[in-house]
């Protein structure tokens, strides 16, 4: 009986969670903004190491498609993860972006990409920083879309 | 001569079961996704034993397909597979199922059991070192060989038990990881600590995991490529027990050590291979894994569009 009492409760635990999280997905704008301010001076302050490079930014577009077009969308206007051309990401200094690829945002879905190297995340941040803010009324306004609650 | 049929009757049961009815099928349902859903970049280690403290990204499901061969000081050779369902539930957590079988050169082929784990990062911030909590919940049989973890005493005169025996025992345990793992440099160093637990009131037994890699280029290039160095990662793992409970030493344990090389194509598909090493007279003398796995991105929201 016991042994039957765990997986049960294994798997109902995971189904309570996973209910919780999609809840919590493409919402709460504000918990992103209170992440992307806690990036400390150092990271917020540190250089793009491939700041305007043609080839950073062919590469990160490369590794965008990858790795981020999933939630982002192909053209970074957001799919089921926000509009990385919003000015919130758009005025966000490269050190902040980095930093919050290397770490993510896991209360909101985003996962952390330390995974991949850091020379790669700063092709991505070089790429997103080429884009420029979106033309879009709907990601202009204040919270509508923002970092880091990608699915 | 009970034991001579037992044997002769497994290897009729069993020899088509696993091939024709399960990794044939299984076979065709991946090479179906391959070629109808788009895949996504992963960024898990390509370990086989050993784990990171990368997970798999939300929402996205990892189909794995792996086996390894063994070499059997007394008793026949043999190729076990296995396959991986992994799923990120959320940022924080990944649920994995796992099917396992084998057949035994000179013996037969048998379905061995299934295993369900979870993982879990308590920390939300990346740091020096970073831990996951692993659990797992094994149903499986004695005639196990797929050897993703060693553990307490286990050698290779386990594996040396005809199936029609080994595979009558079965075994319900629970499997408890510390992982520890730090990216430095594109470089990645994991430890990880097993205790694994019998529920049929058998000590606990310990065994550790150890593992290191690193991309062949740390930059992308600019241009999309299948065999650019940025795609290859190499490292090594080394693993082995650590004894029981009651006798924590590394008396009569086994312990390995396996480079290995894996391929990570930008279609989502990671091909793997890692020969491994037994480092005592308790180990199999030389081990052979491989496997492909392949990522859908966006499973969990494709499939919860299907019932909307």
């Amino acid at each position: 009986m016991r042994r039957a009492l765990i997986p049960a409760f294994l798997l109902c635990a995971s189904f309570a969670a996973a209910a919780s999280s999609t809840h919590h997905h493409d919402s709460d704008a504000r918990g992103v903004w209170k992440v992307i301010a806690q990036a400390p001076a150092r990271a917020r302050n540190q250089k793009n190491p491939y700041e305007g490079q043609a080839d950073a930014i062919s590469a990160g577009q490369k590794l965008f498609k990858q790795h981020c077009a999933e939630c982002h969308g192909d053209d970074a206007r957001g799919a089921h993860g926000p509009d990385l051309r919003s000015p919130g990401v758009q005025n966000a200094t490269p050190g902040e972006l980095a930093w919050l690829l290397r770490n993510g945002n896991l209360a909101h879905g985003m996962p952390p990409w330390a995974g991949i190297p850091e020379q790669r995340r700063w092709q991505i941040v070089t790429y997103l920083k080429s884009l420029g803010p979106s033309q879009s009324s709907d990601s202009a306004k204040p919270g509508a879309s923002t970092p880091g609650t990608a699915q | 001569m009970d034991f001579i049929e037992s044997t002769d009757s497994a290897r009729r049961a069993g020899k088509a079961f696993p091939l024709l009815r399960f990794v044939l099928p299984a076979l065709v349902a991946v090479t179906t996704l391959l070629i109808a859903s788009p895949g996504a970049g992963a960024q898990e280690t390509p370990y086989f034993v050993a784990y990171s403290h990368h997970l798999e990204e939300p929402g996205n499901l990892e189909i794995e397909t792996y086996a390894i061969y063994g070499t059997q000081k007394a008793g026949g050779d043999f190729i076990a597979p296995w396959m991986e369902f992994e799923y990120g539930m959320t940022a924080w957590w990944t649920t994995e199922f796992y099917i396992d079988s084998q057949t035994t050169f000179g013996d037969s082929t048998v379905f061995t059991g299934t295993r369900w784990e979870n993982r879990f990062r308590p920390l939300m911030r990346e740091h020096w070192i970073n831990p996951v909590l692993y659990v797992e919940f094994e149903n499986t049989t004695d005639a196990d060989k797929t050897l993703k973890e060693v553990v307490g005493v286990d050698n290779q005169f386990d594996a040396a038990v005809p199936n029609s025996v080994a595979n009558k025992s079965h075994t319900h345990e629970i499997e408890t990881k510390l992982i520890l793992s730090s990216d430095y440099r594109g470089w990645n160093f994991s430890e990880n600590f097993i205790g694994e637990k019998n529920l049929g009131h058998e000590p606990w037994e310990f065994g550790y995991a150890l593992g290191v890699d690193r991309p062949l280029r740390l930059a992308a290039t600019p241009r999309p490529c299948n065999f650019c160095r940025e795609n290859f990662i190499v490292g090594a793992e080394m693993y082995g027990g650590l004894g029981t409970a009651s006798a924590f030493s590394l008396s009569g344990t086994s312990h390995y050590v396996a480079p290995l090389v894996a391929w990570q194509m930008p279609s989502g598909v990671t091909l793997s291979v890692s020969p491994g090493f037994g480092l005592n007279e308790n180990s199999h003398t030389f081990l052979l894994r491989w496997g492909m796995s392949y990522e859908i991105g966006g499973f969990g929201r494709k499939l919860r569009s299907l019932f909307r």
